[in-house]
């Protein structure tokens, strides 16, 4: 009798539910279960049963303070159903087993909403101001001196006789800093091919470097030199950071360029290149979005893009419509997140609106 | 159609790998990740031969010509192909040899020891160089010229005080400040130059995928 | 004021950058070859990353990913050396991989040094650090979105065959390390962008736990992120590993290993110091100069 007490004293987890895993692309169920109150259970023993079999398989033995298990090896569209095992250190009582429910993988991320959302609603506001470019020509953007600086370099160049050294940064073609230093290296380009200034572009990414050697041909075939191009104004240093940097900056030191263009993404290697530009005389016009590079730029060169002035410089300079269209698109964006901020920050402190969990 | 293809291509790949991020459809997942495994590391492989291509080229130009300070292109191409061969097949280090031997006695130069013994020194006096360079920049341009670059200064210094124990015995709240000038002015700074940055890209990336921006084709119209 | 002294002052304005180089030498070196002992006070992006650790549940593994190159190897290798020392001193599994494969021979060097450190003073196997129970070396594949987001899934899958070799289905570690959800904290010690993709991919995707080692100067990119929690503190630059070092020290004298071991992050502290006051000299030099011949120009 006082065995038989024993053996139902071990009080077995309830409400076991399996479920799909929501927003992934299938093979999980989650089961959970409400934990035995009993204080001498010391675990956990999750089983599964698939439809049409009478074994039980064992999954996994968890903590006592667990009450969820992911089952990540099930197959989709095959119905499954889950027990739960609450165990002691010498018995054991088992839950009655859960309904059977199967996985599926699912067509749409329900936790991507919110950046689904702003997708299209950013995607829509440039597209307006793409559509409003074609009509409205005269878009404004705004002086960037950066930019308006540099024909007198490469003027300056040209009166001295000295190359002009441009380096498109360090990263691939997949960084969006990269794409816009070319579209400068292009224009750039263009104006050495005209003043007749000797351009060195040493490069550190292979494909970087097969696009680059296209843009500042096809620069200097539009302005007219095709004659003035060869294969070694472009070319491949090395991937590696600082020997990147060691070749740059013997190049500095033994051409002595009267004009360098930092343009693109840098890394640690940014105060080396420009402060050895620097102590040769050069002029020095830099541009990255690199944060954390921008204040030594802004130290040791003479003008410095900052952020997202970089990826206006093709508008700024080219002043095609579309592009410009695009920037005023940009500008919109940030006034619509501003005040979305703003909305959120006085719904959060003055009336205590959980915002954080609505996203 | 030299153009066009590549502008279909971009369009494509780029509105598909959006779609990946919003579709956890295995189907979908498994098309974006041959993409990004395979596809990519072919490119990422033909891109080494291109470079090393444009290296030698270079230089064998400058030989040719003899150019200024032509002799270090032989150090250049030597180096490359020396490493190349016992990259490729002289093995990882003494415990897992290659086909070519690289000990001589007790002396091994696998690609371990050039590595750990050339590459990392090297690499690093390379990059101490920017505590000199760091230096002279902030001597010649740290000068309280106007109202901006006083509190440049005034932030540097509270910055660098906080990080030794001098500053401690200043003001025991100093570091704390220094901290808290990282933690909250700085990164609201950051956060909005943050903003702006990623619009721009989201901006760049819409631009290329629609093939308004085409400077990344090689120029021309 | 006189000539010769607003001679001085102009100079000293425009003084050649070499006699800086010099002085800043002398300065770094002076305290390498007479080391002064500084301790310094551990931050709170420090000790939020250590207590976590600390407390991580024993099932869970801590993984490190060595995302730097040689250049910074002075400043971030202290701080891989004393996660590992952290993590073989309170017995967690961890998992060691690299991103850039310049990243490989310095994990390779930093484990061979910490597990020689624990090897040498176990007595028994249970103190000793075994490959393969107590830590794996996966290696290095690319592409990094592959590491990244196959790990949420299967790490086998990503590393088939570890740095050593070895088929990891085979190591007995790799049965409790399947992905993400057997992983407590992701460490990625990196000078670059890097913890930022760790971020983009593996957390968004997975909600991985992650933290970082960054260089000093990129630490203040890093700061939104800590105080919004993607990363569980922070060691930033050499004065962070210099940090964790200590509170690793101590947590190794806690548990009875009283070893004689090297602390780079915290030798180097005498020479950081002293360079920083040297820097904070010339600014003040350069700005009294400036202003004595600004006064006199007006």
């Amino acid at each position: 009798m006082l065995s038989f007490i024993l053996m139902i004293s071990l009080l077995p987890p309830v409400e076991v539910k399996a479920r799909d895993v929501p927003n992934d692309e299938g093979g999980k169920m989650l089961i959970t279960w409400q934990r035995s109150a009993d204080p001498a259970v010391i675990g956990y023993r999750v089983l599964r049963q698939e439809q049409g079999s009478d074994e039980w398989e064992t999954l996994a033995f968890v903590g006592r303070l667990t009450s969820r298990y992911t089952d990540d090896a099930v197959r989709n569209r095959v119905n499954y159903r889950y027990q739960v095992i609450a165990c002691s250190e010498t018995e054991s009582a088992v839950s009655e087993p859960s309904a059977y429910a199967f996985s599926l993988p699912q067509w749409f991320d329900t936790s991507t909403l919110p950046a689904l959302l702003g997708t299209v609603v950013l995607s829509l506001i440039f597209v307006y101001f793409i559509n409003r470019a074609k009509r409205d020509k005269n878009l404004f953007i705004r002086r960037i001196a950066g930019l308006d600086a540099v024909e007198e370099a490469l003027g300056r160049a040209t009166e001295m006789g000295r190359a002009t050294l441009y380096v498109p940064g360090l990263s691939s073609m997949a960084d969006v800093a990269t794409i816009a230093s070319l579209n400068i290296l292009g224009e750039v380009a263009k104006k050495t091919a005209q003043f007749g200034t000797p351009l060195i572009v040493p490069v550190a990414d292979p494909i970087v470097y097969t696009v680059a050697r296209e843009v500042v041909k096809e620069s200097y075939t539009a302005a007219g030199r095709p004659d003035a191009f060869h294969q070694d104004i472009v070319f491949f240093v090395t991937d590696q950071q600082f020997a990147f940097a060691a070749a740059v900056d013997g190049i500095m030191t033994r051409e002595t360029p009267a004009t360098n263009f930092l343009i693109g993404m840098f890394w640690a290697e940014s105060l080396i290149l420009a402060e050895t530009g620097a102590a040769t005389g050069a002029i020095q016009i830099a541009g990255t979005d690199a944060i954390a590079q921008l204040p030594f730029f802004i130290t040791a060169c003479d003008y410095t893009l900052l952020g997202e002035e970089l990826y206006a410089a093709s508008a700024y300079i080219s002043r095609e419509p579309l592009l410009l269209g695009a920037i005023k698109g940009q500008d919109y964006s940030k006034v619509l997140i501003t005040i979305l901020i703003i909305i959120f920050t006085i719904l959060a402190l003055g009336f205590n609106q959980p915002v954080m969990n609505w996203f | 159609m030299k153009r066009r293809i590549p502008l279909l291509i971009v369009l494509i790949t780029g509105i598909f790998g959006a779609v990946a991020f919003f579709v956890p459809n295995p189907v979908i997942r498994s098309a974006d990740e041959t993409m990004r495994n395979d596809v990519q590391r072919i490119i990422a492989a033909f891109s080494l031969v291109l470079g090393v291509g444009s290296i030698v080229q270079h230089h064998l130009l400058k030989i040719k010509r003899k150019a200024q300070f032509w002799p270090y292109s032989y150090i250049t191409i030597i180096a490359l192909a020396i490493t190349a061969v016992i990259g490729v097949f002289g093995g990882i280090d003494v415990s897992r040899p290659g086909l070519l031997p690289t000990r001589i006695g007790s002396f091994s130069f696998h690609i371990q020891t050039i590595y750990s013994n050339m590459m990392v020194p090297l690499a690093a006096t390379m990059f101490s160089l920017l505590a000199f360079f760091m230096s002279s920049a902030a001597y010649r341009a740290f000068r309280a010229r106007n109202l901006e670059a006083t509190l440049l200064l005034l932030a540097a210094f509270i910055l660098m005080l906080g990080a030794v124990p001098l500053g401690r015995m200043i003001h025991k709240q100093l570091p704390a400040f220094a901290e808290w000038i990282l933690a909250v002015p700085n990164t609201a700074s950051k956060r909005g130059i943050l903003f702006g940055v990623e619009l721009g890209v989201f901006a760049t990336s819409l631009k290329i995928i629609l093939g308004i921006e085409r400077g990344w084709l090689g120029g021309g119209k | 004021m006189s000539t010769e002294r607003e001679n001085i002052l102009i100079r000293l304005q425009k003084i050649d950058r070499r006699w800086i180089y010099l002085v800043l030498w002398l300065v770094v070196m002076f305290p390498l070859i007479f080391p002064f002992k500084i301790k310094p006070k551990p931050t709170p992006p420090v000790e939020q990353l250590f207590n976590y650790i600390d407390t991580m549940p024993e099932n869970k593994a801590l993984a490190i990913s060595v995302d730097f190159t040689p250049d910074t190897r002075a400043e971030l290798q202290p701080m891989v050396v004393a996660l590992l020392r952290h993590a073989f001193a309170i017995r967690r599994r961890v998992g060691i991989l690299a991103i850039s494969v310049y990243g490989l021979g310095l994990g390779e060097e930093a484990i061979q040094q910490v597990t020689g450190e624990f090897n040498a003073h176990a007595r028994t196997h249970e103190d000793s650090v075994i490959y393969g129970e107590d830590y794996v070396f996966w290696g290095w594949t690319t592409p990094i979105l592959t590491v990244m987001l196959g790990m949420g899934e299967r790490i086998t899958n990503v590393f088939p065959v570890d740095y050593y070799g070895n088929r990891t289905e085979s190591l007995p570690i790799m049965k409790e390390i399947k992905n993400y959800d057997d992983i407590g904290i992701l460490i990625t010690v990196a000078a670059s962008a890097i913890p930022r993709s760790w971020i983009n991919y593996a957390q968004v995707q997975f909600g991985v736990n992650l933290s970082c080692g960054i260089t000093a100067v990129s630490a203040a990119d890093f700061y939104p992120y800590v105080n919004s929690g993607q990363f569980i503190g922070m060691l930033a630059g050499m004065k962070g590993a210099a940090e964790y070092e200590q509170l690793v020290r101590q947590r190794m004298e806690k548990n009875g290993m009283e070893w004689a071991l090297r602390n780079r992050g915290t030798e180097a502290m005498s020479s950081q110091t002293a360079a920083h006051l040297a820097i904070m000299a010339f600014i003040v030099l350069g700005n009294i100069a400036y202003f004595a011949t600004r006064r006199k120009r007006k």
